[in-house]
């Protein structure tokens, strides 16, 4: 009776522990299979959230083009179809991460999305759209974070390799995948006259070549050109079937301690406020004022990938722009086209006589910035993206979207 | 004893249950689970190949080893590294019998891995221009001639926002590839030579009889000053015994007698038919009674006084309404479906202030050739209404009214016309051998991405 009993207990005793060892395990296996159900979910939202922000211009349309948030949220440029992306909704975005500049003349603060040397985007931080905003007009606030990256899909490195006179540049082509061989380069050479003009213009240079095997090209010399005590910029294109990237190289010498930065004032006026870089921020400078006087152009990529100059017709396209004491204001209003392009600012501070000159793009697509807009996926247990090719402003981009739930903490 | 044994057999058959669970339910890897989607990167490069045509240009000329060489280079740069592609092309109704004929092919890989998706993409040659030739609405036949009422010594009114010039040129691009002839009538002395049955253009192939005349000023018509009190044709256009502001419904009878007389169809674009008439000169000092001037009013005794003249009825003034405010309305099916043939895509939903009255119909001899929108109640917010004296079948004058509210869209009228004479359109044959290609973008992903 007793051995039965004991026998009972055991059996029992071993029933329930093995019963709880297979629960954990069947458990385990349901966990896994559930959570990769909602990995393959996020998958397909993903895939649906970057086509409703590609194929969708937003509400209003032109929101990109308005100084007012927008009520719907879409990249898609609202006078074509398919993945061609307004060249100005996307300069209208700005993360959480972006560094910001402070005009105390104005008590306005600027989202500074610049990306190089001598090319500038500050956009207003009081027009700009926020991660915030985007994730509400998309229905996805609280549920998932995300983060929209546009890249060119063809990046042109160009690269100085002379010294004194002649100028010489070697640059070199790559895409996503593999260099861009074989194919043509068109490129132009802006050059800051500096010929004692109180406005300095610029001579333009242009030529073509085409890349090796291995997407590199050599520009040919440019003679008379000092490369390093001039100023001067070089922007260069490349396409090859239908794919078109560009990229630019600015020189303004070490001494030249001054420059006009272009500011956005108003998208929907296409204002630009130009302004004396020792006025930005809230800083001592040395001396405490100086005078720069200006040039201002814009030009227009054509279809032969030529710059071409579109004239602007304005008193405020010359000027000085002067900062400390001393008559004259640190700050001029220029209007643009509404078409995309690049602003070309020529200048020289007149107390040192130093020239130079800075770019800015009318249209994320016309300098080929790129944009990485939204949350930090850092910490995120499982990450999804997808991909699109799409053009901005002539330029091919990549489109990229990452999304992760942010409610889900993975398998325990 | 046996319990335990039991009990340990029971955890064997447990355990094999989980063993052979955990065989069959493989977890498929990360890359499966959530995939790039393939099929759209794959579109969208194959969009942005053919942005110039060079991907048309290519797969019309597979042998030229340059154009290949450049499309993989583009492929290889664009695609991230860890996609490999095979890119197809297809002759569309080949020769041979089959529908899908590969030409070339060009891939940087020969296995495109687990995960894989694609997408196609028609070419068209570049040799190739695709085009549709319209019928000529009253081709063959003693008509044909479309008249837009241009007048320069004219105003109209409820067409807010727009000119009558405007309008009439509007409607010229959209509505004379459709017609033998177009003419703009470009002041009221060429209005005047219409109703006297004469040509006003050089062209011999202008014909004043079975013409289409659409009205572009609104609820304002054009009278010539020939018609004004006092001159010559006053009988025709003026009654004395009408109320007072109201003399010239009688020129609206004589409009609706020369439409019966010349089997017109009468397009009025908008609002209220007939309510105003209008010459600058004569009536340079009066006023529709909204401060526009060169106009006088008809108010509603300016349709009745149409359709009597259409009905070929003897002129008496009848100040009776015809139209009431019926709101919104909508595109009938057929006009619908003449939208998508014809390519004009006003809105479907418009709202109707003027809508004519059935009561029209025994009244005066009309029966609806083709309603534009749908009826609601009684009335019609737009429709084309044919008259045909009783007991004949003939057609003898038309008129086409559209009772929506201003401002109008010029579209409405091109559609109500278009699908009433229903020409067809000859397009050339896209299906042509060699004209079309197919092309299909197969992506995979390699590595364990």
């Amino acid at each position: 009776m007793a051995s039965a009993t004991v026998d009972h207990m055991i059996s029992l005793t071993v029933l329930i522990a093995a019963l709880l060892i297979f629960i954990g395990l069947f458990s385990q296996t349901m966990q896994t299979g559930l959570a990769y159900e909602r990995h393959s979910a996020l998958s397909t939202k993903t895939s649906d959230i970057l086509d409703t922000i590609l194929l969708n211009p937003g509400l209003p349309t032109t929101w990109g083009q308005s100084d007012t948030a927008p009520l719907g949220f879409g990249l898609q440029d609202p006078a074509y179809r398919q993945y061609l992306i307004s060249p100005f909704s996307p300069m209208r975005l700005s993360s959480s991460s972006d560094s910001v500049v402070y005009y105390p003349r104005l008590d306005s603060y600027y989202s500074n999305n610049t990306a190089g040397f001598g090319g500038y985007l500050y956009v207003p931080k009081a027009q700009t759209v926020n991660e915030s905003t985007v994730s509400r007009l998309l229905g996805i606030n609280g549920t998932y974070g995300f983060q929209i990256v546009l890249m060119p899909t063809l990046t042109i490195s160009i690269q100085k390799i002379s010294s004194g006179s002649p100028l010489q540049f070697a640059i070199s082509v790559d895409g996503t995948g593999s260099p861009l061989a074989n194919s043509p380069v068109t490129y132009s050479l802006i050059t800051v006259n500096q010929d004692g003009n109180e406005y300095p213009s610029y001579t333009l240079a242009k030529g073509t070549t085409h890349t090796d095997s291995a997407g590199k090209a050599q520009l040919p010399p440019f003679s008379g050109i000092n490369g390093e005590a001039q100023s001067y910029a070089l922007i260069v294109y490349s396409n090859l079937n239908g794919f078109k990237g560009m990229g630019y190289y600015v020189h303004v010498p070490t001494s030249s301690t001054k420059s006009v930065i272009p500011l956005i004032d108003s998208f929907e006026n296409q204002e630009i406020l130009l302004v004396h870089s020792d006025s930005l921020g809230n800083h001592q400078v040395n001396p405490d004022s100086s005078q720069i006087s200006y040039n201002a152009s814009f030009v227009i990529l054509a279809e032969d990938y030529n710059l071409r100059q579109i004239q602007l017709n304005q008193p405020a396209e010359v000027g000085e722009l002067t900062y400390g004491s001393g008559p004259g204001q640190d700050y001029a209003y220029l209007t643009v086209p509404n078409t995309d392009g690049i602003l070309l600012v020529t200048y020289k501070d007149t107390s040192s006589g130093q020239y130079g000159v800075g770019l800015m793009p009318w249209g994320l697509g016309s300098l080929a910035f790129p944009l990485v807009f939204g949350g930090d996926d850092t910490g995120h247990d499982w990450v999804t993206t997808d991909l699109r090719q799409v053009t901005i402003g002539g330029i091919t981009y990549q489109a990229k979207l990452e999304l992760w739930e942010l409610s889900f903490q993975g398998i325990t | 004893m046996i319990r335990t044994i039991e009990v340990l057999f029971t955890i064997i058959i447990i355990a094999g249950a989980f063993i052979a669970v955990s065989y069959f339910t493989v977890l498929p890897p990360p890359s499966q689970v959530s995939p790039m989607n393939l099929r759209r990167l794959s579109f969208t490069t194959l969009q942005t190949l053919n942005s110039n045509y060079d991907l048309s240009n290519a797969a019309f000329q597979p042998d030229n080893a340059s154009l290949w060489g450049g499309m993989q280079v583009a492929l290889s740069a664009s695609l991230p590294s860890n996609v490999v592609y095979n890119l197809t092309v297809y002759d569309v109704n080949g020769d041979d019998g089959q529908i899908y004929n590969s030409v070339t092919s060009v891939a940087n890989t020969k296995n495109l891995g687990a995960t894989s998706d694609m997408s196609t993409y028609t070419v068209a040659s570049l040799n190739v221009t695709f085009s549709f030739s319209p019928q000529k609405i009253g081709e063959g036949t003693d008509g044909g001639t479309l008249y837009i009422l241009n007048c320069s010594d004219a105003n109209g009114w409820w067409i807010t926002g727009y000119t009558a010039q405007g309008l009439a040129q509007d409607l010229y691009n959209l509505l004379s590839p459709y017609f033998v002839n177009t003419i703009m009538v470009q002041n009221t002395a060429q209005l005047r030579q219409l109703i006297d049955n004469q040509t006003i253009s050089a062209s011999p192939s202008e014909r004043v009889q079975n013409a289409v005349v659409i009205n572009t000023f609104g609820e304002s018509v054009p009278m010539p000053q020939e018609y004004y009190q006092g001159n010559s044709r006053a009988s025709l256009g003026y009654d004395s015994s009408a109320p007072s502001g109201y003399n010239y419904v009688k020129y609206c009878y004589t409009l609706g007698s020369t439409v019966r007389a010349y089997n017109w169809t009468w397009a009025s674009i908008v609002g209220y038919p007939f309510y105003y008439v209008s010459n600058n000169a004569v009536f340079s000092s009066s006023q529709n009674g909204w401060g526009i001037y060169g106009m006088k009013m008809t108010s509603t005794g300016g349709s009745r006084a149409f359709l009597q003249g259409l009905a070929n009825q003897p002129y008496s003034y009848d100040s009776r309404g015809v139209a009431s405010d019926v709101g919104g309305v909508t595109l009938t099916n057929q006009a619908i479906d003449f939208t998508n043939y014809y390519g004009i895509y006003p809105s479907s939903y418009q709202t109707s202030t003027r809508a004519l009255s059935n009561s029209i119909l025994a009244g005066y001899d009309l029966t609806i050739g083709f309603n534009v929108f749908n009826p609601v109640g009684t009335n019609n917010p737009g429709a084309i209404y044919n008259h045909k004296s009783s007991g004949s079948s003939d057609i003898t004058g038309s008129l086409l009214a559209l009772g929506l509210t201003r401002t109008p869209d010029v579209r409405v009228t091109g559609l109500g016309l278009l699908s009433y004479y229903q020409p067809r359109l000859y397009s050339s044959q896209y299906t042509a051998n060699g004209t079309s290609r197919l092309v299909v973008l197969q992506l995979g992903l390699v590595g364990s991405a």
